[in-house]
């Protein structure tokens, strides 16, 4: 009897195996977020301890989330605005530039140079490490007087996601079938009109793949946010670094903040899941 | 119908255009700033312009500098084994869970939180938790009779540190992308094997291995370029050190780039860096061209 995927039969041993495995393997994975969550319910003198049941081994507090949204609210607020700032316009603009010239790359056949030749070299834009530009962008920052400022880094966020967003619109937009497009124009619409009332509606969840996962890389984003914004341009990840002072590392502290930035991606990445795997790769596995 | 042809031309262009535009703009201009500058020596701190110096950066950096060795040594050896590991995790898991069982899409929505988090988040995280004195890591280590480790502050531990939260973090990717893979797999070759009497190991070697290696090589290529970039890890958890032992490449270019203002030497040694990445950047953009059939 052959279950799925060819693994052979399965006796009921096996099976529980395999789910001890996958316990162990999901006890690796959220420790570290559940480890954070309860070390940021604890007393500062407690933080470092191995302790894990609240009310039982440790009196829980909400000493680190006053510290983050009461004591140190401005440079709280102010990090979480930018970075919601940042990340949700640049996707924006990301997601328009990519749906347009996706669509045009998966539509019309262009003749100078070939449509998959242009594609590649948008998205081999993708593999260069970022560190290679850091410096003529503090440079061109400077000149343009945009250091420290979000317009700054949003400009440089959607230079990093727009190779992917133009080859995964592609990707989706190649997917659809053209005759409704092409039965419309028969009719006597517009390439235009076909493009934004009957192409991207279709494409809807294509866009919002590919809005969410620009919007994770720009929210998760560093070099760039602490090359090019310190301190009015600052996200949370530059506010999680800043917690690291001569004395070390604050627990309570950088356990609230972080889980403050982690769950936004998470939650987003949750409801993109199915497309995680097409966006991470490109477009080379499909689920 | 001649006007049709000209407006279509037209509308193909005007969409393609701002992409192209800006990328121009603000990925090939800059990087062909980088090459200019990394002919130059320019400290911005004490020196208003930059000089020439031709290749001068460029030989410092290939013939006189170990610390540029040092980076790229770490830094390809933390690809190497990361990689590999997160390969053949991913693998393992992505076997188990492709059988049917219940709760199987609780475990997939779990496994993506990693990937999802901020790297630099993930970094403190763990900074904390690996902590050699007061981490909770090595106190759990302790209370059961094992020593602690010296996760941050030994030279020939720390770069495994380093790996080992790399695993964590990465793992998840090459599971769910050889999860989906397996789901592409047609079960008639299966049943056929299985009327020929083979058993799930040769099916898993005969049949699986073979359709998925094309699959492995793409996302292992994927992440191999990914990794290379290595920079919140080694910022957050070690600072480079113990010494210069976790000093990844991209953090070199950043240490000679914003902390010394060695404009001209950043500049040079990052398209070094780019270099490397180029080799595998054409190996993987040639198996999409390959690829794609529109």
């Amino acid at each position: 009897m052959v279950t799925e995927h060819g693994l052979g039969k399965r006796k009921p041993l096996g099976a529980g195996i395999i789910f001890i495995i996958l316990i162990l393997f999901t006890i690796w994975t959220l420790f570290p977020v559940v480890w954070a969550v309860i070390t940021s319910f604890k007393e500062p003198g407690d933080s470092y301890k191995p302790t894990f049941i609240p009310y039982k081994q440790f009196t829980p507090t909400l000493h680190a989330w006053e510290d983050a949204f009461i004591a140190t609210r401005d440079r709280t607020l102010l990090a979480l605005r930018n970075s919601i700032i940042i990340s949700t316009l640049s996707s924006l603009a990301a997601l328009l530039l990519g749906a347009f010239a996706g669509y045009s790359l998966a539509r019309y056949e262009f003749k100078k140079w070939k449509n998959k030749d242009i594609a590649l070299w948008i998205l081999s834009n993708r593999m260069f490490p970022p560190v290679a530009v850091m410096i003529p962008y503090f440079l061109i920052m400077q000149r343009l007087r945009l250091l420290d400022n979000v317009l700054g880094i949003i400009m440089v966020h959607v230079t990093m996601n727009l190779p992917l967003a133009v080859w995964l619109m592609l990707d989706f937009f190649a997917d659809l079938p053209k005759d409704l497009e092409e039965a419309a124009m028969i009719d006597g619409c517009g390439h235009l009109k076909a493009f934004f009332y009957i192409a991207l509606p279709i494409a809807a969840p294509g866009l919002v793949a590919v809005y969410v996962l620009s919007f994770i890389f720009s929210w998760n984003e560093f070099l760039f946010v602490i090359v090019l914004g310190f301190r009015k341009a600052m996200t949370l990840p530059v506010l999680i670094a800043g917690s690291l002072t001569v004395r070390g590392l604050d627990f309570w502290k950088v356990a609230s903040l972080s889980i403050i930035s982690i769950i936004p991606p998470v939650i987003l990445a949750v409801i993109l899941s199915r497309y995680l795997v097409r966006g991470l790769t490109m477009g080379a596995i499909k689920e | 119908m001649a006007s049709a042809a000209i407006g279509k031309r037209k509308v193909q262009w005007a969409f393609l255009l701002p992409a192209l535009i800006y990328l121009m703009l603000m990925a090939i201009l800059p990087l062909i700033w980088t090459l200019t500058l990394s002919l130059t020596k320019w400290h911005a701190n004490i020196m208003p312009k930059p000089q020439w110096v031709g290749l001068d950066n460029f030989k410092y950096f290939l013939f006189e500098d170990r610390r540029f060795w040092n980076a790229l040594g770490f830094t390809s050896m933390y690809v190497g084994i990361s990689v590999t590991g997160e390969l053949i995790l991913g693998l393992m898991l992505a076997t188990l869970l492709s059988q049917k069982f219940r709760g199987k899409n609780f475990f997939r929505v779990v496994y993506l939180i990693p990937m999802a988090c901020p790297p630099i988040a993930v970094a403190f995280l763990w900074r904390m938790m690996l902590h050699p004195d007061i981490g909770v890591i090595n106190t759990i280590l302790q209370t059961i009779g094992l020593s602690g480790v010296k996760w941050t502050t030994s030279a020939k531990v720390a770069p495994f540190t380093i790996i080992m939260v790399d695993i964590w973090e990465w793992t998840p990717f090459m599971f769910l992308a050889l999860l989906a893979a397996f789901q592409a797999l047609p079960m008639e070759l299966y049943q056929a094997a299985a009327v020929d009497g083979a058993n799930s190991f040769q099916m898993f070697v005969r049949i699986t291995l073979p359709l998925i290696a094309p699959v492995i090589v793409t996302i292992s290529l994927i992440r191999v370029i990914d990794a290379f970039k290595l920079f919140e890890l080694v910022f957050g958890i070690t600072g480079a050190g113990p010494g210069s032992a976790t000093e990844s490449l991209a953090f070199y270019v950043y240490v000679i780039g914003m902390k010394w203002f060695k404009l001209g030497r950043g500049s040079a040694v990052s398209w070094l860096f780019l270099i490397i990445l180029l080799i595998f950047a054409i190996i993987l953009i040639s198996r999409f061209k390959q690829k794609r059939t529109t």
